[in-house]
């Protein structure tokens, strides 16, 4: 048993990457040999957790696709593993001036189908994203007002404002590039047959059972990629997942909850890997409304919450926990506002009192009907229970509750959910806590704050983009707009000849550098 | 009309009132289907959630879930929207998933074989194990043996099928490795493969099936063996094994037949649980996560499909009856 831990680091990044420098630290800290020479061939099995809503990127919606969707589809901008810092992929990208993008696409890339991957394509690309009726991904690019080819690998994107978020968001689902061929042939029947430019092409996907992807001969980033190709198998009981990893029936299984680390461990010949991300789990508020509109109510709730017991209680200690939807490793976390809300549930009965609410009060709060939701809320509802808080649940399929939560219904004042994260914090922001936003219940926002979501937008530069989510990080902290509760890592079982992995704070593994050993 | 009387091998299987109850039983399937699926339907549409919502993707904006809704007809009456589906259905077009967009008719076609023969093999041991305790039980009744197979039964009955088939995978697959812990493969392209894959599922599906058909088969044959026919039988003098095989066994096979089709319908239920123990892709999986996302096409179909074997299944077993009891016929 071999673990690769890199949930308890205290490193900056610049530390980690001086230490990955160095083949002597690599092999004394036993992380995967991804900087020695990696053998080519071999089919990868992996056990995947959800059937995938499409294989179109600009139709599907789950978050759990783009793990599949990178293995066919390259994007324009790639972000860096650790920090997510965008940096370029197909294309680079300049802002000449703060409402004019350029991107300059590499030379030679070509789709699986053969079609050239040029200004023309990434164009057609970014267009239909924009404008396609069944495009999920338009709110993405609203702030592109058009699309022009200055070059024959050149593209200019004229913005209706400022937006540095682009960079970020060309790294997911807007960014991947699909044969403009392949589209115009099928029409409305793109979900099942993908052509794109990455690194594997598409061979056949069965429903809840299978994807395959093979080797694509001419991809264009020279010796990639290791594998000849990868078998998605879709296993969404993550415990059978894990099973078919000790069996050997498949090489790897993600995303597996933190419940089944000992499983892991237990087994012989295979790797743990567990690493931080974005995915927060929190409680959504909806604050339009009596009694969550008082601040003070709010505000007792956060203190009520005991974070350190609830990430040893639901995640075994493989979490961080969280003070706000950052976690402290990303680049934008305003390490100001991280203490605000000590774990006090004194301090919560007086703010109910003061509320009004001396005896204390009832909440309705909706949570899903899988293992690790029902334990989440069970400590929740222990924990607020000290303070006073009592809670009614309702429980359902995660389809059910946040619809009745988040869409028309606004049934519970509470639901205990998670934020997935984003590869842009701005994204994080914008659909979570603006005005009208569908992840804000309520869909009311403090001008200001809608304000400096925007603004978040207008500097290329890192530093001051920074100061920017800092004010937006104090004002939802401040105002208690949401009670987050714990960055759950992500947890990977790998089979001992799968060499190379690398996990992602994203939380969602790329199978660039995987090889078979 | 009817089939010229074969030589009398097996009296003949499709006589004139045969055929009619047949054709009667066909028709009956109309209406429990429409029914069925329409019951499905309304409860997808009762309860809360919406397909939607999963359609407009992680970033939804109210205003894409209401264009989301335009697109796919799914503001139109409720009436209006199970008609349609109706519609098609009856020309053969059983629609596409609205999530993945694969043809239901294509998810079915491949994931029957695999839950069939999970339910056959299943079947097939409950008879193999079944048969023999519950003989051994009848002929001793009180017996130690009687005991241990009674003990058997009761066992089998309590436990939950989807913790033995976890037992099985930690030992036969986990600590053996001689059988795969997951996943299911084509009978056609390789039956060794499916069988060996299909067999874990198996047992621990037809564990409550041996014990029911040891349990039923014992009372009923306790009860021939006891009676006075038997000991008249006895009085004849022919020997016991006779008698079992004769006239016991075939007395008590309308009722094991009942027990078998019950099981049958028992087992394609069960399904649903052992295959996601055994990431078995099968109509189980394919029916759960489509309820899930509120994908209805996808229930809808499977529903069909699976009342349509269900038919099938009680109209063999009535043909069977008459056969084996010709006074069931009339």
């Amino acid at each position: 048993m071999k673990t690769i831990d890199l949930g308890k680091r205290t490193l900056r990044r610049r530390d980690m990457l001086a230490l990955m420098g160095g083949a002597a630290a690599t092999g004394a800290l036993g992380l995967p040999a991804w900087a020695q020479e990696a053998k080519k061939g071999g089919v990868l099995k992996v056990a995947a957790p959800a059937n995938p809503s499409s294989l179109d990127p600009a139709t599907g919606g789950a978050g759990s696709d783009h793990s599949i969707l990178w293995t066919m589809y390259d994007t324009l901008v790639e972000w860096d593993y650790e920090t997510l810092k965008p940096k370029p992929g197909m294309a680079k990208w300049s802002f000449p001036d703060p409402k004019t993008m350029v991107l300059d696409i590499s030379a030679g890339i070509k789709f699986h189908d053969g079609t050239p991957m040029d200004a023309e394509a990434v164009k057609f690309n970014l267009d239909r994203n924009r404008t396609d009726q069944r495009s999920n991904i338009k709110p993405d690019l609203s702030s592109v007002d058009s699309a022009e080819v200055t070059g024959p690998l050149q593209v200019t994107l004229k913005l209706k404002n400022p937006d540095t978020a682009l960079p970020a968001i060309l790294s997911d689902r807007a960014g991947m590039m699909v044969s403009p061929t392949n589209i115009k042939a099928l029409g409305n029947e793109t979900d099942r047959k993908p052509v794109g430019a990455g690194p594997w092409k598409f061979v056949r996907w069965n429903d809840n059972e299978i994807i395959v992807v093979m080797r694509h001969a001419d991809y264009w980033r020279p010796g990639r990629p290791y594998l000849d190709g990868i078998e998605f198998n879709i296993i969404t009981e993550n415990a059978t997942a894990l099973r078919s990893v000790v069996a050997g029936q498949n090489d790897m299984a993600f995303a597996l909850p933190a419940r089944l680390k000992p499983v892991i461990e237990r087994a012989k010949n295979l790797t743990t890997v567990s690493s931080p991300t974005l995915y927060c789990i929190q409680l959504y508020l909806n604050y339009a409304r009596a009694p969550l509109d008082n601040l003070k109510v709010r505000q007792a709730i956060n203190f009520a919450l005991d974070r350190d017991a609830f990430v040893k209680a639901t995640l075994s200690g493989l979490g961080e926990p969280a003070r706000m939807t950052l976690p402290s490793s990303h680049w934008a976390f305003n390490k100001d506002v991280a203490g605000m809300y000590p774990h006090n549930p004194e301090k919560a009965k007086q703010l109910l009192a003061e509320a009004g609410y001396k005896d204390g009060l009832e909440l309705t709060i909706g949570g899903y009907t899988d293992q690790d939701s029902v334990r989440r809320g069970e400590v929740i509802q222990d924990q607020l229970g000290k303070a006073g808080i009592r809670v009614k649940f309702t429980r359902g399929t995660i389809a059910e509750i946040s619809a009745q939560f988040f869409a028309t219904e606004k049934k519970f004042d509470l639901l205990v959910s998670a934020w997935t994260g984003r590869p842009d914090p701005s994204m994080t922001y914008g659909l979570g806590f603006d005005k009208d936003a569908y992840y804000n219940a309520g869909r009311t926002a403090d001008p200001e704050l809608s304000k400096l979501i925007k603004e978040s937008r207008v500097s290329e530069d890192l530093a001051k983009r920074a100061e920017v989510f800092a004010k937006i990080q104090r004002i939802t902290v401040e105002n208690a707009l949401s009670a987050p509760l714990a960055f759950q890592f992500e947890l990977d079982a790998l089979s001992e000849k799968v060499k190379g992995f690398k996990p992602n704070l994203l939380g969602k593994p790329k199978f660039e550098n995987i090889s078979l050993g | 009309m009817i089939a010229a009387p074969s030589s009398g091998v097996n009296l003949d299987m499709f006589n004139s009132a045969r055929l009619r109850i047949i054709g009667r039983r066909l028709l009956q399937a109309i209406p429990v289907i429409v029914l069925s699926t329409f019951i499905v339907f309304g409860l997808l549409k009762l309860v809360p959630g919406d397909v939607a919502v999963t359609l407009a993707g992680d970033n939804a904006s109210d205003q894409r879930i209401a264009e989301i809704r335009e697109l796919y007809g799914l503001n139109q009456p409720f009436l209006l929207q199970y008609g349609s589906w109706l519609w098609k259905a009856m020309h053969g077009d059983l629609s596409n998933s609205l999530i993945s967009n694969e043809s239901v008719l294509t998810s079915i076609q491949r994931c029957l074989p695999h839950t069939l023969l999970i339910v056959a093999l299943a079947l097939l041991t409950a008879l193999i194990i079944g048969i023999p305790l519950g003989i051994a039980a009848a002929t001793k009744p009180g017996s130690w043996i009687d005991s241990i197979v009674m003990a058997i039964a009761s066992l089998g009955v309590a436990v939950p099928n989807f913790w033995l088939g976890m037992l099985l995978v930690a030992f036969f697959s986990l600590q053996l490795n001689w059988l795969p812990a997951t996943g299911a493969a084509s009978l056609m392209k390789d039956p060794w493969a499916a069988l060996s894959h299909a067999i874990l599922p198996a047992l621990a599906l037809a564990s409550g099936g041996i014990a029911e058909v040891a349990r039923q088969l014992r009372s009923s044959l306790v009860e021939i063996l006891s009676s006075q026919q038997v000991r008249t039988l006895h009085a004849k003098g022919l020997p016991p094994s006779s008698i079992l095989w004769r006239h016991g066994l075939k007395n008590v096979s309308v009722n094991l037949l009942t027990v078998v089709s019950l099981l049958a319908n028992r087992m394609l239920a069960a399904t649903v649980v052992v295959e996601a123990v055994f990431a078995i892709p099968g109509m189980g999986g394919l029916i759960v996560n489509a309820a899930m996302h509120r994908d209805f096409p996808v229930v809808q179909g499977v529903v069909f499909a699976m009342v349509l074997i269900v038919v099938t299944l009680n109209l063999l077993t009535d043909i069977f009856y008459s056969v084996l009891d010709p006074r069931i016929s009339s």
